[in-house]
């Protein structure tokens, strides 16, 4: 048998394979229009897998700038409710500063005393340097003794209010918050 | 000046003209692309070149009567599918794959009602017909019975049996060896 015609129809032809091809020729592909249906459904190569991938990306960027800023936020609230046992100014948030800053409540007015240390402290969270913690570490007898101080201060301020109530003929409202705390 | 000139003219002339690279694309490429795009005639060209191959691979498996069909479907769902091919350039492995596959479905759906027609003594070897040889082929392992309709029924050569399947040359020639000495065999078996 003759290899190269077997392979590419090369070479001196070999009959064993001739015969092979006119016969089997006949059964060869006879063809026929392709008749593609009008409403034939082709779509579209999927292009969502690049889109998913950016959308993916997006969101992990959105979601990481979204915990920082809430973070921050976290710690400026912290920050604004420590501001009234310690030296420091209180901040409201840090989304309104400026307000903070520039149109202070009565109340609050005493606690800024110097504007340059409003601004200080402003520019310090602004640049995202770490927050001291102005307020003091107390011990356990310390904490203690606050409590202490702040019970009578409740309870003298119930009191009070009862002797106001009393001279002003309200009725009286048999409670005094706090009462059982002292004993 | 003019001898500068014409020593420029010169070269431009003795100059070997050469003109931009231009990067064929495989034409399936072009044409899958196309047929994505809308535009669905042009997946008739794809249905002449490979329309073959799909006849062949049929016809090593499923009976001839049914052959015909068959390659309008697998060529319908191909075109449905399309979208799905990640490589155009292997259309033709792709196809291939889905008859064989389309061909397996046929057996299973039809296993009762197919009837084997093989093994069938043939008294005169030289008068034999299409068909009986068809069946001796089809009596092969499955990659030497596809190698040889494709060669001997639809008239490719090895290396053109390769491209379109997706085989390399190699393969192609061991399985055109292979399987012409066992249908040899085979043949000469019954004979006797």
């Amino acid at each position: 048998m003759n290899d190269k015609y077997l392979w590419d129809r090369t070479g001196e032809p070999d009959a064993e394979v001739q015969q092979l091809e006119e016969l089997l020729g006949t059964l060869r592909y006879q063809p026929r229009p392709l008749e593609i249906p009008a409403t034939i459904n082709i779509r579209r190569k999927r292009t969502f897998i690049p889109l998913a991938i950016a959308a993916a990306i997006a969101l992990v960027i959105g979601a990481g700038l979204w915990i920082r800023f809430a973070s921050s936020n976290q710690r400026a609230i912290e920050q604004a409710r420590r501001g009234p046992q310690s030296t420091a100014p209180p901040l409201e948030t840090p989304s309104a500063p400026k307000d903070s800053v520039a149109v202070a409540p009565q109340g609050q007015a005493i606690y800024l005393p110097n504007p340059r240390k409003v601004n200080r402290n402003f520019v310090a969270l602004k640049s995202r340097r770490p927050t001291q913690t102005l307020a003091p570490v107390l011990t356990e007898q310390e904490l203690a003794q606050k409590e202490q101080v702040l019970v009578a201060l409740r309870l003298v301020s119930a009191k009070l209010n009862l002797a106001q109530r009393k001279a002003q003929g309200l009725p009286q409202v048999n409670a005094i918050r706090n009462q059982h705390k002292i004993g | 000046m003019i001898e500068a000139e014409a020593t420029a003219e010169m070269l431009l002339m003795t100059g070997t003209f050469r003109s931009p690279e231009i990067i064929e694309e495989p034409i399936e490429q072009t044409i899958v692309r196309a047929v994505l795009e809308g535009e669905h005639d042009r997946f008739g060209r794809l249905y002449e070149m490979y329309g073959p191959l799909v006849h062949g691979v049929l016809l090593a498996r499923v009976p001839r009567d049914e052959v015909d069909d068959l390659v309008q479907d697998i060529f319908l769902h191909a075109l449905r599918k399309l979208h799905t091919l990640r490589n155009p350039t292997a259309f033709g492995a792709w196809i291939a794959m889905i008859a064989r596959n389309r061909a397996m479905d046929f057996h299973r759906a039809s296993r009762e009602t197919v009837e084997v027609e093989e093994n069938t003594a043939v008294a005169k070897p030289t008068n034999r017909t299409a068909r009986e040889v068809l069946d001796f082929i089809r009596q092969l392992p499955d990659a030497y019975r596809e190698t040889l309709v494709l060669r001997f029924v639809e008239g490719m050569t090895g290396p053109e049996i390769a491209a379109r399947t997706g085989l390399t040359p190699a393969s192609v020639r061991v399985n055109l060896h292979r399987g012409m000495k066992l249908l040899r065999a085979k043949m000469g078996v019954t004979a006797t």
